[in-house]
């Protein structure tokens, strides 16, 4: 009895919505259907907790979407680039966000000292973010504050990563755009705070060995 | 430029909004969602902007772990797909897994046409336009082009299935504790997912036959598979 009423609940909302989403704009569902418009390319982390269509409140059709685990941008894996090849290229999306957040499973996953079969490829990359800053991160003291850290710092190197394709600078020496920022997403608030990544100089500093412009 | 900025601190602000809201409705909600993550649901879908998977399953943050690529494809080489897989059913221990393809993808409409992508794009629609040969004559046979990408996209779906079921992590995972794979297709026109009966359940799908019923619990919702369909309601 719970379920058959729970079930013509959800067709009922579905209703309200659709009617609703109609009201708002006739043409809704059927420029949907259409196709995509994406200002945005998503690229966040797996975990259950960062829907990145409900946190930051974007509808159907704005963002487009990768998500893998730890957020990571590794130049030889096809499934990530091609998603960055396919939203700057083919729907010229404006903004590229690299979204971590804190208390990220996969980042303490990596730091353990633990084989993890077909894991360890794909994690072995935080480690390597752990190398590049060493020094800072020993020095800090607190474990929770160090995780933190490295957090920020794998999102400014992923964003890195993203800013030495091909795709992205050379659409951004002809369009002027995507512009690639770095977000970590807090679980105590539910805020995002923008690393305020500096793009045009972390651009200009990486091509002086990654340039892919002709 | 000027609006571009606009649309960015939009979605800045619009988190701000969305955190207050949350916060509100439920003082708990996100010291919870602090407190670890133990999501039922392993979503495997398209990057496609208009396949926002835990708002057209209606569930909420904590209820999906999601990977989403272009045009859904499930390559047993792919590091990182099989690092999603892997986390997700051996350390999450999730208890579904659903891939989920769509209508309208552009991926599909790649792979039936006959122009190179570019870039790394070639490569990565390999899978896609090999099903696109290996059943030409099916697929040549439907005039309307929406429907020809629906057959693909369920194509695509149905070989991706074969790939999960043949990962030995996923093996184990349905031996030992009854992890269940599911090969579904999002309808964008209508907003529905339509169970393709793929995966664990067999040729049969959950509901399929119009009777069964199968809910998966979230934290905050839950999902019913029902008649061949897939709805959700909040609790």
């Amino acid at each position: 009895m719970y379920l058959r009423q729970t079930h013509d609940r959800v067709f009922e909302s579905n209703r309200a919505w659709a009617a609703e989403q109609t009201a708002k704009d006739p043409e809704f569902f059927a420029k949907l259907a259409a196709g995509q418009n994406p200002e945005y390319l998503w690229i966040g982390c797996s975990d259950s907790r960062i829907p990145a269509e409900q946190i930051t409140g974007l509808a159907p059709g704005d963002a487009f979407v990768h998500r893998n685990i730890a957020n990571l941008v590794c130049n030889t894996d096809l499934n990530a680039m091609s998603v960055i090849d396919y939203a700057v290229t083919h729907l010229e999306v404006k903004h590229i966000v690299v979204c971590g957040h804190y208390g990220c499973g996969g980042v303490k996953a990596a730091m353990t000292a633990k084989d993890l079969g077909i894991l360890n490829p794909w994690l072995r990359n935080i480690r390597d973010v752990y190398r590049l800053h060493e020094k800072e991160l020993n020095a800090i003291k607190g474990e929770d504050e160090r995780y933190n850290r490295l957090v920020e710092l794998n999102v400014i190197e992923q964003c890195r990563n993203v800013i030495k394709t091909a795709t992205v600078q050379q659409s951004y020496a002809k369009n002027k755009f995507p512009i690639v920022h770095g977000w970590v997403f807090g679980f105590h608030d539910g805020l995002l705070k923008d690393l305020n990544i500096d793009f045009e100089g972390v651009l200009h500093d990486i091509q002086k060995i990654y340039n892919l412009t002709d | 430029m000027s609006q571009d900025q606009d649309s960015f601190l939009y979605a800045l602000s619009s988190n701000n909004a969305w955190a207050g809201y949350k916060a509100h409705q439920n003082p708990n909600f996100f010291s919870k969602l602090a407190s670890g993550q133990t999501p039922q649901i392993l979503w495997l879908g398209c990057s496609d902007s208009r396949c926002p998977e835990t708002t057209i399953l209606g569930l909420q943050p904590g209820d999906v772990f999601v990977h989403r690529n272009i045009a859904n494809i499930i390559s047993p080489t792919d590091i990182n797909t099989s690092a999603v897989i892997e986390y997700a059913v051996v350390h999450l221990k999730v208890k579904h897994v659903v891939l989920c393809g769509h209508s309208a993808c552009g991926g599909a409409a790649a792979a039936l046409g006959d122009t190179r992508v570019g870039g790394v794009l070639d490569t990565w629609l390999t899978p896609l336009k090999a099903l696109r040969h290996a059943h030409a004559e099916e697929l040549d046979a439907i005039k309307d082009n929406g429907v020809r990408a629906v057959k693909i996209a369920e194509l695509n779906v149905e070989a991706g299935v074969k790939v999960l079921m043949a990962n030995y992590s996923i093996q184990d995972a349905i031996e030992e504790r009854g992890l269940e794979v599911h090969g579904c297709l999002f309808d964008i026109a209508s907003g529905r997912i339509k169970d393709l009966g793929f995966g664990t359940k067999g040729g049969r799908g959950i509901g399929a036959n119009g009777a069964g019923e199968n809910v998966v619990k979230g934290k905050h919702a839950q999902l019913v598979f029902r008649g061949g369909n897939a709805s959700m309601t909040v609790r």
